[in-house]
């Protein structure tokens, strides 16, 4: 879970978190592109550097870490499969050429994860609802992504106090063959979602005294404005994309330690 | 002459599939600036009464609406809910359940969003609402940071914002801690007092709404059976009949006058009283109380120096040391977050010390398996949703038999006895969900009495709960340990503790503050104020007759109306 958990916002105020989440998108998603256009180790591990100072400008290591250590099982299936499936297809041998892709399809992967990391744990969701609205996505739709948010400890919450009271009337979740184990989860999940049930009437109640729609155009609390900071972003995520097509197109081999003939 | 803020002219409701209206012929008048108190017992059509007030019913519950509500002149069946949200905020008895944005200042700034509010405008009205509540200095904080309080008063500032002209709070206090809850009623009284603003509040908790109020109305199955200012309406006999509370203070002087004492008016408040008590006690005459009865020595629970740190890091136990005796009846007191939840689930194993032991029975819990703990320790806890599962109330009781692995025989024996014990056997073949909130939680009692514990605990039994059922409550505890049960309850509910006089544990910030029987503890002022408590009304009184002499270590009605009338110069 805590690939999950890195990626929650937790506050913080550097310029980093100030970007507009719209520059901040576009960043990511250049790195995104850059990455999924190269097969090779060096242009992905240029990639991957490239984002440390900006985890270091945004004072996020401990979050970025955890993620990135969370996502080390995944990374690791990865290679296993790649190593595993080309070791087969090429008549069973191992050339260099099988272990350079199978790394840097992993390196791909942890690529992924820490950029998406970075905009996750620098972006609150309060802004990035605002950017989705001004980019013109449906309010519901947000409402129920920041609801989703904030509801999520509660939840947890409430999931340890029913596990905690089902404990306590001598429910062993470990007790039993596969199947059983599957059946011991019945008590805790009956009452989660009753909860989850009377607790979504209970909220539909609060929003329409809340004045959940009573106008069409919606006004916001914050403003979102680019500011001199957000176009250099601009402009260096559509460099960077710039410069990575250029170079996978005209110059498809640099950075293969082993070309392929 | 303008019309009264808010009119409700014969109206019946009944809910979609229910046999019974929810409101009978319902009339009320309420006057711009007023303070209302609703009351009456649980399911007496309150809360169903709060939600015509702002449109909910007829716009978002169906069924069979009779009669006409108008606020402001406008009627609730011609505009919806999120059009008189300008007029009516309502607030409800959860506040995590009305809380939809991470950030405080955004949370209060939700409705306004909602209305189209300008920028300029919607940033004064958060300020402005986030002050009155006092909540200015964590605009930045995130909600679920909040404490329950804090999340409360959340609520109210992000109604506040919308400006509406009248408020109606439906139970705001039932999850809070008694300070909290002072808090909460004196924002708003200044908010009635400094704006005008007309406040209809539904409250069990009278000792402390009481002295804020102007008017209280007492309804019961569906009717309003009382609307008068408090003096009378607590004084009426119909409220009398339904039972409801009714000030202690008043309690106390009502015997006072029976013990031929008089009174120019009937108190409602320990201030009150004391300006009637002035001047007319002697500083002698006889000392009220009796002895406390002394307990068996033989320890069944031992806390040893046990601190418990949460994997988040938050220290929760510092140094907890106690034991608690087979057969003690024991209270713990202390505010939200003081740890004393954290310290029950030690009893049973679901947390284990990160430092000092705990012995059930002679066995380290850190040892033993929760389900071999729980079979001597029965833990209740506080809400019955978060337990309630079964397709039968039966089934339900004999979920934990079956868990321990009794024979058939053995369980349908004991499911028997539990029905029995807490009187649900009509409600044997029904299913847990269709029942009632106190129903329920007389299930959930049942499902785990069922197993004879040697020892019961309860974590807050009396939230939510109106005055009949925690009499119920009360009484059932009495007889708990008239047959030498261990009981142990974790509550924040004063009156109540006064009532049934355990011994009493207070805690705060994870230590133990205090620890003796409830006379001594109840009437320590200082103690009481380092754990957050509120002392009880009997005790306020007694303190504020000390110059006279009276001993203020009484908690009982009858006890201190003697004391106090052995004084009384005739």
């Amino acid at each position: 879970m805590s690939l999950f958990e890195g990626l929650r916002f937790s506050g913080g105020d550097t310029p980093i978190h100030r970007l507009d989440p719209r520059a901040k998108f576009l960043l990511t998603a250049s790195i995104f592109t850059a990455a999924v256009l190269y097969f090779h180790l060096l242009p992905l591990l240029i990639i991957f550097l490239i984002q440390l100072p900006i985890v270091a400008a945004a004072r996020v290591w401990r979050g970025w870490l955890r993620t990135l250590r969370g996502g080390i099982y995944i990374a690791v299936l990865i290679l296993v499969t790649n190593l595993i499936s080309f070791y087969f297809y090429k008549g069973r041998v191992f050339t260099p050429e099988i272990v350079e892709y199978s790394l840097s399809m992993t390196l791909r992967f942890i690529v992924l994860v820490a950029s998406f990391s970075i905009f996750f744990l620098t972006t609150s969701p309060d802004r990035l609802s605002l950017a989705l609205e001004k980019l013109h996505v449906p309010y519901e739709f947000t409402f129920a992504f920041i609801t989703a948010i904030r509801f999520v400890p509660v939840l947890a919450e409430e999931a340890q106090s029913i596990i905690d009271a089902q404990r306590a009337r001598g429910l062993e979740l470990e007790r039993g063959g596969p199947l059983r184990r599957v059946r011991n989860y019945i008590p805790i999940l009956l009452p989660l979602i009753v909860n989850s049930i009377r607790r979504s009437l209970e909220l539909a109640e609060a929003m329409e005294s809340r004045a959940f729609g009573a106008v069409r155009e919606r006004t916001n609390l914050y403003e979102l404005e680019m500011g001199g900071l957000d176009y250099v972003v601009l402009a260096l995520s559509i460099a960077l994309t710039t410069i990575a097509i250029y170079m996978r197109v005209f110059h498809p081999q640099l950075g293969a330690f082993f070309p392929r003939v | 002459m303008p019309p009264s803020i808010v009119e409700v002219r014969d109206v019946s409701y009944t809910y979609p599939n229910a046999e019974e209206p929810a409101l009978r012929d319902v009339n009320l008048t309420v006057e711009e600036g007023e303070f209302i108190l609703l009351t009456g017992p649980s399911g007496c059509g309150k809360t169903t009464l709060c939600r015509c007030l702002n449109g909910l019913i007829p716009h978002f519950y169906s069924g069979e609406l009779e009669g006409e509500v108008r606020v402001l002149g406008l009627s609730t069946r011609e505009h919806p809910p999120s059009e008189l949200a300008r007029y009516v905020g309502l607030i409800f008895q959860n506040p995590d359940n009305q809380i939809f944005s991470l950030t405080v200042e955004k949370e209060v700034a939700f409705g306004l969003e909602n209305l189209g509010v300008e920028r300029e405008e919607m940033r004064r009205r958060v300020e402005w609402a986030l002050e009155v509540v006092g909540l200015s200095h964590l605009r930045h904080r995130l909600t679920n940071e909040l404490s329950g309080g804090e999340k409360q008063r959340l609520a109210i500032a992000s109604i506040l914002a919308m400006r509406p002209r009248v408020i109606v709070l439906d139970e705001p206090t039932s999850f809070l801690d008694p300070k909290a809850a002072e808090r909460l009623f004196e924002i708003l009284q200044h908010l009635n007092r400094e704006y005008g603003l007309t406040i209809i509040l539904i409250e069990h908790r009278v000792d402390l709404a009481v002295r804020y109020v102007d008017r209280v109305v007492v309804m019961d199955d569906g009717l309003i059976i009382v609307d008068a200012p408090p003096r009378e309406a607590f004084t009426s006999p119909k409220t009398r009949a339904v039972g409801v509370a009714v000030p202690r203070v008043l309690e106390l002087s009502e015997r006072l006058l029976r013990m031929g004492i008089p009174l120019k008016r009937l108190p409602l408040t320990p201030e009150e009283l004391l300006e009637e008590l002035q001047g007319r006690l002697r500083s002698d005459g006889g000392r009220g109380g009796g002895e406390l009865r002394v307990e068996g020595a033989e320890p069944i629970i031992e806390v040893l120096d046990v601190s418990y740190v949460y994997p988040n890091g938050v220290k929760a136990l510092d140094g907890v040391s106690l034991h608690i005796n087979r057969g003690e009846f024991v209270a713990i007191m202390g505010e939200n977050g003081a740890g004393k939840t954290t310290l029950v689930k030690h009893f049973i194993g679901l947390l284990k010390p990160t430092e000092g032991r705990v012995l059930v029975d002679g066995v380290d819990t850190s040892k033993a398996t929760v389900a071999s703990l729980a079979r001597k320790v029965g833990l209740v806890f506080q809400n019955p949703d978060d337990q309630l599962f079964a397709e039968s109330v039966e089934e339900e009781i004999a979920f934990a038999l079956r868990n321990f692995g009794y024979s058939e025989d053995v369980v349908s024996k004991r499911v028997e006895w539990a029905l029995h014990l807490l009187d649900i056997e009509r409600y044997r073949g029904q299913s847990p969900f269709t029942l009632s909130g106190g129903e329920r939680k007389r299930v959930a009692l049942a499902s785990v009495l069922a197993w004879d514990p040697e020892v019961v605990v309860l974590d807050e039994p009396t939230i939510g709960q109106d005055y009949a059922q925690k009499e119920r409550l009360r009484h059932f505890l009495l007889q708990l340990r008239s047959q030498g049960k261990t009981t142990i309850i974790v509550t924040h509910d004063v009156e109540f503790v006064a009532e049934c006089q355990p011994r009493i544990i207070l805690m705060a910030e994870g230590r133990i503050m205090a620890d003796g029987p409830a006379r001594r503890i109840l009437s320590d002022v200082e103690a009481l104020e380092k754990a957050s408590i509120t002392p009880p009304e009997i005790v306020r009184i007694l303190r504020g007759l000390s110059p006279y002499g009276v001993p203020c270590d009484i908690l009982d009605v009858e006890e201190a109306a003697k004391v106090i009338a052995g004084r009384f110069r005739r």
